[in-house]
């Protein structure tokens, strides 16, 4: 394990050397997410000015939602982002085949191969809307809240890489995966709001079988003293058994790999 | 002067015609892009249907109103994207910009008119779409003829001035030389600054005289006003002369711009 954060820790430092030499692209691609959110949180802004309450929730308590699936995404984006392009940018390229050629697992070495700086700017909104969420929110504050955030977020985190990592494997058999993983992934935008407003379908959907939900609403309704069941606990069961999944899915799609010839 | 058009039409044709197929060879990008759309258009209905459980009006507008005029935006999506950032992005990383430069065509007309049959096959594949709004949302489609004429009008006007604008931000792609983080945030701008996620008149004024104030409005919003019934069509011509002012502006500074820009051209593969 050490030996791993330690390899970790020297990729990170050769990838900030190299965005270092292209700072206005390192700037650009961080604003670029908080854009992305900025469009859906100005609309969420706008209607809120003008309606007492969003099917039962406040401003605050839509952030608090907001903001834990953004960090979430965030982990997901800054620390894995290479999950998109396995097939499109190793795959296809031949690429790949140095990860098998080295001493280090294939998984870590693709993942610790790029960390993602437009996830920066995921991470800073999820922070900024998670505490002006907590700041207009009237939590009972002890101990437990912060640790709560933070394993709903670790969880969430979890989830996201784990999904990805499942549709990824796809990329050795169909080579490019992204429209896999893109049809998958665009199902966490119904968990940036509460999942009430959505038909039971919907709900079912984001709790059992594309589980985003563990990632923003479960984790909020609990915060707000909502009553949800075991569903407030749930979040980290579920990640830990999706990526346990995820790694022997991906354990079985690198046995049936057979390399492009690029 | 016949024979020069003769030939023109057909280079330009050839251009337009190998645009579809483009889109033909990724068959299963049209079948995730429906999945994406059909998610948006889910959340987007059930988010208005929310904020309308708690109000009889927003902006002057019903729930009804507000929901034809997001399932249409979502319908005519197309009119809101541009892809030329990430084309001179890949041009310029393929080496391919060398290429092009040096090509007996006009550079920019080349691109429009790939631009424009772009659009035309993007709302050919949102039939499905238009189908789910319909059966799945209820979407009533407008049925005067004079609305879909100043639509019409005024979505061509308001598509040539989003182009004349993706024109001058791509050529920033010259100095900056990676375009992933400007696609990103321009696609993010547009978002919201289009119209597509909810009606101008829902907007406070100072942020609706903002959106109006950069072009991104109106290739979207503005069309679509008069398609949902929320502009009325006698305010049609003084709606594409205004339009038609951003495209003659954007134009001549697209131009300019280019000149400026190209000079920075580093091609990095190819």
């Amino acid at each position: 394990m050490q030996r791993y954060l330690n390899l970790y820790g020297a990729f990170l430092g050769q990838q900030f050397k190299s965005y270092a030499e292209y700072r206005a692209n390192f700037i650009i691609g961080a604003s670029s997410t908080i854009m992305m959110q900025a469009a859906n949180l100005l609309t969420v802004w706008v209607v809120m000015q003008q309606i007492p309450d969003f099917n039962g929730w406040g401003f605050s308590e839509l952030l608090l939602i907001y903001g834990l699936i953004t960090l979430s995404k965030s982990i997901n984006h800054m620390f894995a982002d290479n999950l998109w392009t396995v097939g499109r940018v190793y795959i296809r390229s031949g690429q790949f085949d140095r990860f098998l050629v080295r001493p280090i697992d294939p998984l870590f070495h693709l993942i610790a191969d790029r960390f993602c700086y437009d996830g920066v700017g995921n991470f800073l909104v999820g922070v900024v809307l998670l505490g002006a969420a907590l700041a207009g929110l009237d939590l009972a504050w002890t101990p437990l809240v912060p640790l709560y955030i933070l394993l709903a977020v670790l969880s969430g985190g979890g989830i996201f890489i784990a999904l990805n990592l499942i549709t990824c494997v796809t990329s050795f058999w169909i080579m490019d995966s992204v429209p896999v993983t893109r049809a998958i992934f665009d199902n966490h935008l119904f968990a940036q709001y509460p999942l009430t407003i959505y038909p039971k379908a919907v709900t079912t959907l984001l709790t059992w079988l594309i589980p985003y939900g563990f990632a923003s609403f479960y984790p909020a309704s609990y915060l707000l003293g909502h009553d949800v069941g075991v569903y407030a606990w749930a979040g980290p069961v579920v990640a830990a058994v999706l990526l346990f999944a995820g790694y022997r899915f991906w354990q079985f799609g690198l046995r049936h790999y057979s390399g492009t010839g690029s | 002067m016949i024979s020069y058009l003769r030939r023109q039409a057909s280079i330009y044709g050839a251009i337009a015609a190998s645009v579809p197929k483009r889109f033909l060879a990724f068959e299963i990008w049209f079948w995730v892009g429906l999945v994406l759309g059909a998610i948006e258009m889910m959340i987007l209905v059930f988010f208005w249907r929310a904020v309308y459980g708690q109000t009889a009006t927003l902006g002057g507008l019903s729930l009804d109103q507000t929901l034809t005029y997001i399932l249409l935006a979502q319908v005519f999506a197309a009119l809101a994207d541009q892809d030329l950032i990430w084309e001179f992005g890949y041009n310029l990383r393929e080496g391919l910009i060398a290429h092009m430069l040096l090509r007996p065509v006009g550079f920019q007309t080349n691109y429009y008119v790939q631009a424009l049959a772009s659009l035309a096959t993007r709302m050919i594949m949102q039939l499905p779409m238009a189908l789910l709004a319909t059966a799945a949302f209820g979407l009533r489609w407008p049925t005067d003829l004079a609305a879909w004429g100043a639509f019409l009008v005024s979505a061509l006007l308001g598509y040539t001035a989003l182009f004349f604008f993706h024109w001058i931000l791509a050529c920033l792609t010259f100095y900056t030389t990676e375009v992933w983080g400007l696609g990103v945030l321009v696609y993010g701008l547009t978002r919201f600054f289009s119209g597509g996620l909810m009606p101008l008149a829902i907007m406070p004024v100072w942020l609706r005289t903002l959106v109006l104030a950069i072009p991104f409005a109106q290739s979207l919003a503005i069309p679509l006003n008069f398609l949902s019934g929320i502009t009325p069509v006698a305010e049609a011509p003084a709606t594409w002369l205004f339009q038609l002012a951003w495209v003659i502006g954007l134009g001549v500074v697209s131009q300019l711009f280019f000149r400026v820009a190209v000079r920075k051209v580093t091609v990095q593969g190819g």
